[in-house]
């Protein structure tokens, strides 16, 4: 039987125990990696509990406590609004991670099935769909992105769709070859031979050996999704005030209030950086430790 | 050489000819059509008519596949149409801005040219000690930091130890060069050090790889001196996959472009593509897109020829 993890699950073996043993050998190989990944689950785990942990409200206004530096009430100070900076940083790793994640999931997902598709297919449907996939990759990642929000206009909602779009064609390309392999496998055209339909072959066959470059493609748009996202919101082109998102807490920080009120400049940055280095590093080792052949761009 | 460069000239027109579809299909989905997309968005009151006539004017009233022809056939010939929010014609606005953009993207490549390759060599050549170890860190942070970010902390540096914030106009080159690039290094330096991020580990990979092979050897037991190895032997042949990650990151160079001139305010192409979203100008907005892709595929058609011109074995496969 094959296992989801088919073309990885390999590695595992020899592991005390098959269901955690993979954890094991990670952690113990790609020690980088695995320390990112505790980075992320704190992270993941501030953004969840974002109500018991956040010592203001984040969208409690104030005239009073407008542009207040760092003290013992606010750690990092407040905003134009006199919002508390530190509480809408915690807050904003929700819409972080939630634009990451959802994006470079539905991203590698539908990028992975194109790509199995056209790799099944062959032929003209595959033709076809390398030569949409070319011209879509033809737009830089953030103009693309960009196009998108002017049509759809902004929110967190058609923020996710402007990033999902352009990571499609990037992860089909990439899957594709992965594909076109496992297409000549024995097993594949014992499938083939059997008289089973293109969805058994493609699902049931397929996918679940393709899921190594899959999974590594997700984990490399993870951190560049939260890096577009900061972007756009910075913008003025991604998540709409008052949510809080870290881009958008720097949007005027360079320029009306830097006199005034640097450290509106230094916190979300730092938010953002060190979260897109921990995704950078956990993409890099899971690429490593799957498969140290493949590169990402 | 002739015929591989016309083969890939040919290979050029069918993805312009597409990038131009996707951005006319994108711009046909909106929600309604932009004529009243763009009028619900000012909130103004406006009569049926103008909504007709404004339609009439940008050609919506015609047959999709004569909008079609037309949007292809005068984007072939420069002639976008009128912007949305000016009224004046968009090659003209974006003539204007032009200038800033091209020399701040060719100072971003100079820069990000000078701090990879011999970044990258240094690492390559120091590999695992202290000095490999920072140039990797240095280049792992280019890829993550915001660039807007990194502007921001610049422009707040040079304000507490210079005194210095960006200028509000514009000093062009022909004016007065040394206020022109004392205007423009800053985000150059920006957009170069995100730029020279994936160049500088591809030229310590490339190296690394290079100096393995056996005419290095050969090279020094011949007893050529080191630097002569270094740059006429390995460099010369780890630049290859270096100049096609320059080409690739070109994507990164534009958006860079976008987001560091909204930082130094900065008039150019990308400051304008955003304020285009902002106003819904979608005349704009898709001639600036099709410039902006149009711009990625020339570039990598030209990284494509210099590899050829570099690779001979390129040419003839």
């Amino acid at each position: 039987m094959l296992r989801p993890a088919g073309a990885w699950a390999h590695r595992a073996a020899g592991a005390t125990s098959p269901r955690t043993g993979w954890l094991r050998s990670f952690v113990r190989r790609q020690q980088l990696g695995a320390a990112s990944g505790a980075v992320i689950l704190l992270m993941a785990l501030v953004a969840l509990l974002a109500p018991l942990v956040a010592p203001h409200d984040p969208l409690e206004t104030s005239f009073l406590l407008m542009l207040r530096p760092p003290s013992p009430e606010f750690p990092l100070g407040t905003d134009a609004f006199g919002r508390d900076v530190l509480s809408r940083i915690i807050y904003g790793s929700r819409t972080a991670l939630l634009v990451g994640f959802s994006t470079s999931f539905v991203g590698s997902s539908l990028g992975t099935v194109i790509g199995v598709a056209s790799a099944h297919f062959g032929g003209k449907t595959d033709l076809l769909a390398q030569r949409v996939m070319d011209i879509f990759l033809s737009f830089p990642l953030i103009i693309l992105a960009i196009a998108v929000v002017a049509v759809l206009g902004t929110g967190v909602l058609n923020v996710i769709v402007a990033i999902t779009v352009p990571i499609v064609p990037r992860v089909a390309r990439v899957v594709r070859s992965s594909a076109l392999a496992v297409r000549e496998m024995p097993y594949v055209e014992a499938a083939r031979a059997l008289g089973a339909s293109h969805r058994r072959i493609i699902l049931r066959h397929m996918l679940p050996n393709v899921m190594a470059p899959s999974l590594i493609m997700l984990t490399a748009y993870l951190g560049q999704a939260i890096l577009l996202e900061a972007s756009l919101s910075f913008l003025g082109l991604g998540v709409a005030e008052p949510v809080p998102a870290w881009g958008l807490m720097l949007r005027g920080a360079g320029t009306q209030f830097i006199e005034r009120a640097p450290w509106l400049a230094i916190a979300p940055g730092l938010a953002i950086s060190s979260t897109v280095i921990a995704f950078n590093l956990l993409g890099d080792s899971v690429r490593d430790a799957l498969d140290p052949k493949l590169r990402v761009a | 050489m002739r015929r591989y460069i016309v083969q890939r000239i040919l290979l050029t027109i069918p993805t312009l000819l597409g990038v131009a579809t996707i951005i006319f299909v994108l711009m046909r989905v909106v929600p309604g059509d932009i004529v009243l997309l763009r009028y619900a968005g000012e909130g103004a009151f406006v009569t049926q008519e103008t909504i007709v006539q404004e339609r009439a004017r940008l050609g919506l009233d015609q047959p999709l596949w004569r909008q079609f022809a037309d949007w292809i056939w005068g984007a072939a010939q420069l002639d976008f149409g009128t912007s949305m929010w000016t009224g004046r014609p968009i090659v003209s606005e974006v003539a204007l801005r032009f200038e800033l953009s091209l020399q701040l993207a060719v100072m971003a490549v100079i820069i990000a040219a000078l701090v990879a390759v011999p970044l990258g060599v240094l690492s390559a050549i120091k590999a695992g000690t202290s000095v490999d170890y920072l140039i990797r860190v240095f280049s792992i942070l280019g890829l993550a930091l915001p660039s807007f970010w990194v502007g921001i902390v610049l422009i707040l540096l040079l304000l507490s130890v210079f005194h210095w914030s960006p200028p509000v106009t514009f000093t062009p080159l022909r004016v007065d060069l040394g206020e022109n690039l004392s205007q423009l290094i800053w985000p150059a330096l920006v957009v170069g050090y995100r730029y020279s991020a994936v160049a500088t580990r591809m030229t310590r990979s490339a190296m690394l790889e290079v100096l393995r092979e056996d005419y290095i050897r050969t090279a020094r037991s011949k007893g050529l001196k080191e630097s002569v190895v270094m740059v006429r032997h390995a460099l010369r042949n780890a630049l290859l996959p270096v100049i096609t990650v320059f080409g690739l990151e070109f994507a990164f160079l534009l958006g860079g472009l976008v987001v560091t001139e909204q930082v130094f305010n900065l008039n150019g192409i990308g400051k304008l593509t955003v304020e285009a979203v902002v106003r819904r100008d979608y005349t704009m907005v898709q001639a600036l897109v099709l410039l902006m892709a149009s711009v990625f595929v020339l570039v990598n058609f030209l990284v494509d020829m210099a590899y050829a011109w570099l690779d001979p074995r390129i040419r003839f496969r």
